[in-house]
């Protein structure tokens, strides 16, 4: 029986006067991979950006309920925010490489939270470029720019780059929308063996990635966590109609 | 510009398929009518029918599987439409099957031509009948996403299995009071055993349809008079 990474429970989200999430109640499992899905505007990034408090950023948008990173409530007031985004990394949709070299972009981290030992950076560089499966092919051209690189290679780094750090969740944002087939096969893959080491929350747009490799799938509708369950069973037999209708592509 | 129903040629697609395997439960149905009226009526001409059609019958079992595969590669189908992809392509395999004891049965028939009837079929075309009633009920619960009719259909299978064991008792009787009966009497047995056969497939039927409709993968057995072992 797997652990519990996040608890989830009345979670109410507002823009303004607009309410973006419902009373949302969900388990997030340790090491698993757990895809959010739904069509357009649901609310499933926005839930995403919830469990690292990047809403925050956003003026005008309010929280209410409980967001529990192993029992401790990361909306509390003490929370050390940094320290929760170093925990709790964040890959988005189009691959965003700092205008530095690739070493540069996998250090960063390391660097801002204290590590300066130059053997120490290196071995980081390196365990993270090989963990994001992209040390084979950079091992080369470490100083060379990070924007030079293939757009599957720049989200790889992305990776590392989120690695680095040694976080305990990776979320991810539409990782692959904006890649190729070959490149977002290689993610995927990626994201297999990434969860054996780190917990990962995937938003993801395409549904047969999501059947590939989640391990439980939630469905998002107009704010609402509407179902919640088992990827093989979502994808075989879901329980909600709605659930149903979206998946065969009945609306979307 | 009229909306577009995003799901047209996905739907299409899927009727067509949904049509195909209602023939090809037409097509196994009258196999196996046709090979026991055959027999009853010793027609010569109407056992060559089944044993001419049963290329018809692969070809478009053949074709199902196909549509199937090409159907998934498409659209990756998921939920009911997974389901129903999967139940059809495995239900147009027990159709086959039928398909084929039906030319068992012909096959049979041929050897009682000029021949005398050791005695006349009452057990043979009734549970004949109760084959094409067990398909027809398949198909209708299949067309209708009924599953409540599919486990009906699940029962008849007792009332088959009935009528062959009692059909065996009765031609063993008869071989040992007259052993120059036993070649007759053991294709009839064989004949019998298809139908049965024929039963046993078409509950197969019955449980694909059930998966399909409910997503639970269930035994006929469970729909069944108890049986003791």
């Amino acid at each position: 029986m797997s652990r519990i990474k996040f608890e989830i429970s009345n979670l109410n989200l507002h823009y303004g006067t607009t309410q973006a999430l419902k009373d949302v109640k969900v388990d997030l499992p340790e090491n698993s991979v757990t895809a959010f899905i739904g069509p357009s505007g649901c609310g499933k990034s926005t839930f995403l950006r919830c469990l690292n408090r990047m809403n925050d950023f956003i003026p005008g948008c309010r929280v209410d309920g409980r967001v529990l990173l192993e029992g401790t409530d990361i909306y509390a007031p003490e929370t050390d925010v940094i320290a929760l985004r170093r925990r709790v990394g964040m890959v988005f949709q189009k691959p965003n490489p700092f205008p530095a070299s690739i070493y540069d972009n996998v250090a960063y981290g390391p660097r801002l939270h204290g590590t300066t030992a130059r053997a120490r950076l290196d071995e980081i560089v390196m365990q993270s470029l090989e963990g994001a499966a992209l040390w084979g092919e950079v091992r080369d051209k470490l100083h060379s720019p990070a924007t030079a690189l293939s757009g599957g290679q720049q989200q790889r780094l992305c990776i590392a780059r989120a690695i680095a750090v040694e976080p305990e969740v990776l979320l991810m944002d539409e990782p692959t929308s904006a890649l190729d087939p070959m490149s977002t096969a290689r993610i995927e893959e990626l994201v297999r063996e990434l969860k054996t080491k780190y917990t990962v929350i995937i938003v993801t747009h395409n549904m047969q990635q999501a059947a590939r490799i989640s391990d439980l799938t939630a469905f998002f509708l107009l704010g609402e966590m509407v179902e919640t369950g088992p990827t093989q069973d979502i994808f075989t037999s879901p329980v909600d109609r709605r659930t149903e209708d979206y998946i065969t592509g009945r609306f979307g | 510009m009229t909306e577009l129903n995003v799901r047209k040629t996905q739907d299409e697609a899927l009727n067509r398929i949904r049509e195909q395997l209602l023939k090809l439960g037409n097509l196994a149905q009258d196999a196996i009518r046709k090979a026991v009226w055959a027999l009853e009526k010793q027609d010569e001409a109407l056992s060559r029918e089944v044993l001419e059609g049963d290329d018809v019958l692969d070809e478009l079992a053949s074709g199902i599987e196909e549509g199937c595969l090409l159907f998934t590669a498409r659209y990756q189908p998921v939920a009911q439409d997974l389901r129903t992809i999967s139940a059809i392509n495995r239900m147009a395999i027990d159709l086959e099957r039928i398909g084929d004891l039906g030319v068992s049965i012909a096959k049979i028939t041929r050897f009682f031509f000029g021949k005398t009837l050791i005695k006349p079929l009452i057990d043979i075309p009734r549970m004949a009948a109760i084959v094409e009633e067990m398909i027809d009920g398949t198909m209708r619960a299949f067309i209708n996403r009924d599953a409540e009719e599919a486990k009906k259909v699940c029962a008849l299978d007792d009332m088959l299995d009935d009528l062959d064991r009692q059909i065996f008792n009765e031609l063993l009787l008869l071989m040992i009071e007259n052993p120059r009966v036993i070649e007759q009497a053991t294709q009839l047995v064989l004949v019998s055993r298809a139908l049965e056969r024929a039963g046993d497939h078409t509950t197969n039927l019955a449980e694909k349809t059930i998966y399909m409709v409910t997503g639970k993968h269930v035994k006929a057995s469970e729909f069944r008079r108890k049986r003791e072992e």
